[in-house]
């Protein structure tokens, strides 16, 4: 008795530890979704998707699945690596402008957007912002060798972290 | 000569000046001590005061999670293993969780590492598919994970205990 007790429970741990599953939402017609970015919060979900054959970054709550606009970020492309603070008041992504990507940065907050050439003068492969954003992480490429540089924001943009404002823009429908 | 020293101070005070205007600052300290650890470095993931990599050295390639406050990796008993290759890397903003795409004997497989345990443990995806690429939220609690599924990318949310 007490034996299958212990299976019981044992049964029960392994099912809470595993977590539960469900699919990020999105649209009807949904296009292939790559990339995830999760604020910090977890309330937002940045994702890269095709649009019109221009892999694009889009943001969407988590709960109901609403698609947030971005006001800086519907050219540029291609987008990759996006990255968001913890009330995902700033998205950074990487982006292309002639032949050079660049790090966009931007403050949903203020509508402003920050474009960055990183001091090295190299091209970013990915990033990484820190959930305050006061700190950004970028790999880069270097004679054949992988890089990772960290440079400070904190001179650039407000901090962003757990209890700052929530940057509420308004849904739209999903596509 | 006196003449050239002013020139060349201020077009230095120009440069300087100009990539401060900028907002944006190298930290050469972390910079200087990532270059120094490791031949090459990828996969940069920002926690609060934590930045998780993959650094290479002498041909292996191994999950590092760097101490921002002192530049200082941490021990992170079990999660590198010989026979597997990391693809995507995730810290928690707490730096208490990472979540690692791997590929370990043909397979791809989902992990969650736990510090304060020390354990690597393998999250299934349910319906089954192959995962390419991971995120965690700041408390580590929430997991998205992109996922090879029929033939299209999806992306999963996945809430830990």
């Amino acid at each position: 008795m007490t034996r299958r007790l212990l299976l019981v429970l044992l049964a029960v741990g392994v099912v809470a530890c595993e977590g539960r599953a469900t699919r990020a939402p999105s649209g009807f017609l949904a296009p292939q979704q790559q990339d995830p970015a999760l604020s910090g919060d977890g309330r937002l979900l940045a994702v890269i998707e095709d649009q019109n054959g221009r892999p694009t970054v889009q943001l969407r709550n988590v709960q109901g699945g609403g698609s947030l606009r971005l006001r800086h970020l519907s050219r540029h492309q291609p987008h990759s690596s996006p990255s968001l603070s913890w009330n995902g008041r700033y998205l950074a992504v990487i982006t292309q402008r002639g032949n050079h990507r660049l790090v966009l940065i931007e403050d949903r907050l203020s509508g402003k957007a920050h474009p960055l050439r990183l001091p090295s003068g190299r091209d970013p492969v990915r990033v990484s912002l820190a959930p305050d954003a006061g700190k950004l992480a970028i790999q880069t490429a270097d004679q054949g060798r992988w890089r990772v540089e960290v440079i400070d924001l904190s001179r650039l943009l407000e901090p962003d972290g757990p209890g700052g404002p929530r940057r509420t823009t308004p849904s739209e429908p999903s596509r | 000569m006196r003449k050239r020293f002013i020139t060349t101070a201020s077009l230095l005070c120009f440069v300087v000046l100009g990539c401060s205007q900028n907002g944006i600052r190298p930290m050469t300290r972390v910079g200087a001590s990532l270059r120094r650890s490791a031949e090459s470095r990828r996969l940069p993931s920002m926690g609060q005061r934590w930045l998780a990599s993959l650094a290479s050295l002498n041909g292996r390639e191994r999950v590092e999670l760097i101490d921002l406050n002192n530049d200082t990796p941490v021990p992170l008993t079990g999660i590198n293993q010989a026979d597997s290759q990391t693809i995507s890397l995730s810290v928690s903003g707490d730096g208490q969780r990472i979540a690692l795409v791997r590929q370990r004997e043909e397979r791809t497989e989902l992990m969650l590492y736990r510090r304060t345990a020390s354990a690597l443990q393998r999250l299934p995806i349910n319906p089954p598919g192959v995962p390419r690429s991971v995120s965690l939220n700041g408390n580590g609690r929430l997991l998205a994970v992109q996922v090879s599924r029929k033939g299209r990318w999806d992306v999963d949310l996945i809430r830990l205990p």
